[in-house]
């Protein structure tokens, strides 16, 4: 009873709103009858316990030491990739998210389009780009730049946009009215306002390309990825031991250096 | 220099609510007015008209000859200046290059793409930064500074424009006293010594009384007082700021005793 009266959430009645419970209700019901088409199942999940810990097991070997050359030469490939695509995402994305912003666009159809020919590049994951590009200019590095290049395109630009739409509009008024012209007015009012959303953005897909990069060697287009699966494949796990921590260190830093680089943006430079 | 006319000025906004309903008013050139009215009466609408902010209904805006229209919005901005209650500075670049915007109607997109100008513009973004006494700050970031020194760096965009008028729209609304007292000063001295035709939304009719050389007393969408400061009595006030439908207003009364 009196826990009753002395507990209330912030609606006029007291009590949740009903559509939010009937919802949430809703919701689970239906995750729970739904869960066995992918079989997501307890017992089974409990079942393979064990076979799980064997395999982490097999992960502690010795390392492959003399593999260590390979390794290096195949990351360095892989983050080369990264930034080469994610640099000329940026290039392309700037552009792209202007046209894409609903206050920035120079037209609502142009808007429309080009929110449609991001979603397009984004449609598909990396690795099918990737066979697509492989298939066109031949095997190696290229086509796996190509492929995380247009996809990142797909994000970025609708990142970029979305920053964009949720700048300032006081500052945009304060250099329209002294007679700055279009592109002058998203130069100098809209990007500095939308640059740390645009870091921000630019360092998670940094981020992410570089998990993107380690798996496109799957088909050809280049990195870590061929040498990942293979070892895996051929239960050589002492590399596989290698290249997941290769892998884990490179995106540890890149997350250290894209803090440091964030709040020197956000904040400026002395403080 | 330049008069600002404004003729049968109508403003509909596309909610249907009107802002101006029929304005006539000739500003001469070099002068100092204020405009004055209750909150909503209209005076931002007034002046965003005269910078083409906002575009009237029927009649027309003239700053000297030129109707300010849509074709040629950049020409007319480029000589009319705009001061903003909040300033509305880019925060996140340095108060130079804040100011440097105001000279971005003289210069090409070309350069701009990538953050190039003249060094003749650097010239007058000093002098204009010099006359507003923020010299020192110069290379901070706008947002660092105090909202006195923001409404500061807000002048010095709209001097280093050279434009023939400044419209100010509530320039002290949120500046202390000490700070309003400055930026009107800083106004004041700018219509002085250029000449420059400038037009001050306010709400404080003490500084009204005491900066303008002609008051323009506003409520609901007409001008119900034009005249010199001394013309301004206590009755007039009652009209500029009296409420619809209150006949014994203890507000009204109480806030203009000491006006």
């Amino acid at each position: 009873m009196t826990t009753v009266s002395t507990w209330r959430w912030p609606t006029p009645s007291g009590w949740l709103p009903l559509p939010l419970v009937g919802g949430v209700l809703v919701l689970i019901c239906a995750l729970w009858l739904t869960a066995p088409m992918v079989e997501v199942d307890f017992v089974r999940l409990i079942g393979s316990l064990g076979k799980m810990t064997a395999f982490a097991g097999q992960m502690f070997v010795a390392p492959d030491w003399n593999y260590v050359p390979q390794l290096l030469a195949k990351m360095l490939e892989t983050i080369e990739m990264t930034i080469l695509g994610t640099a000329i995402a940026i290039v392309l994305s700037l552009p792209m998210g202007i046209l894409a912003a609903r206050n920035a666009t120079p037209h609502i159809v142009v808007y429309r389009v080009t929110r449609d020919a991001l979603s397009l590049m984004r449609a598909l994951p990396e690795l099918v780009w990737a066979l697509v590009f492989v298939s066109a200019v031949g095997l190696g590095p290229l086509p796996g730049v190509m492929a995380l290049a247009f996809v990142t395109v797909g994000f970025m630009g609708k990142f970029f946009a979305e920053s964009i739409e949720v700048v300032d509009q006081k500052a945009v008024e304060g250099v329209r009215a002294h007679g700055a012209g279009w592109l002058q007015v998203r130069l100098f009012a809209m990007l500095p306002q939308a640059l740390p959303d645009f870091v921000g953005t630019v360092m998670y897909i940094l981020d992410h390309n570089l998990r993107a990069a380690a798996i496109l060697g799957l088909v050809g287009a280049g990195g870590i990825g061929y040498d990942l699966v293979m070892s895996m494949r051929l239960f050589q796990y002492d590399r596989l031991l290698l290249i997941a921590l290769a892998i884990y260190l490179v995106v540890t830093l890149l997350d250290r250096a894209s803090d440091r680089l964030r709040s020197r943006i956000i904040h400026g430079r002395q403080a | 220099m330049s008069s600002i006319s404004v003729r049968g000025v109508v403003k509909r906004f596309p909610n249907g609510f009107e802002a101006l309903k029929g304005i006539e008013a000739e500003i001469q050139p070099g002068s100092f007015t204020v405009v004055l009215g209750p909150s909503g009466a209209g005076k931002s609408t007034l002046l965003r008209l005269m910078n083409g902010l906002e575009s009237p209904t029927r009649g027309e805006v003239r700053i000297g000859d030129e109707i300010v229209d849509t074709h040629k919005l950049r020409q007319i901005r480029s000589k009319v200046a705009m001061v903003f209650q909040q300033f509305n500075l880019v925060d996140r670049l340095s108060v130079v290059t804040n100011v440097l915007t105001g000279r971005l109607a003289q210069r090409s997109w070309v350069g701009s793409v990538f953050y190039l100008f003249r060094k003749e513009d650097m010239g007058i973004v000093q002098e204009a930064l010099a006359r507003v006494g923020l010299t020192d700050k110069a290379w901070n970031r706008a947002d660092k500074l105090s909202g006195g020194q923001q409404q500061r760096v807000g002048i010095a965009r709209a001097l280093a424009q050279q434009p023939k008028a400044i419209l100010a729209d509530e320039p002290v609304a949120s500046l202390d006293p000490v700070s309003s007292e400055e930026i009107m000063a800083l106004l004041r001295e700018i219509c002085d010594r250029d000449g420059i035709t400038v037009v001050v939304n306010l709400h404080q009719v003490e500084l009204a009384r005491r900066f303008a050389d002609r008051i323009i007393g506003m409520n609901s969408g007409k001008i119900v007082f034009d005249g010199r400061p001394e013309q301004m009595t206590q009755s007039v006030l009652r009209t500029i700021y009296q409420r619809e439908g209150i006949e014994d207003d203890n507000s009204l009364d109480m806030a203009l005793a000491y006006a």
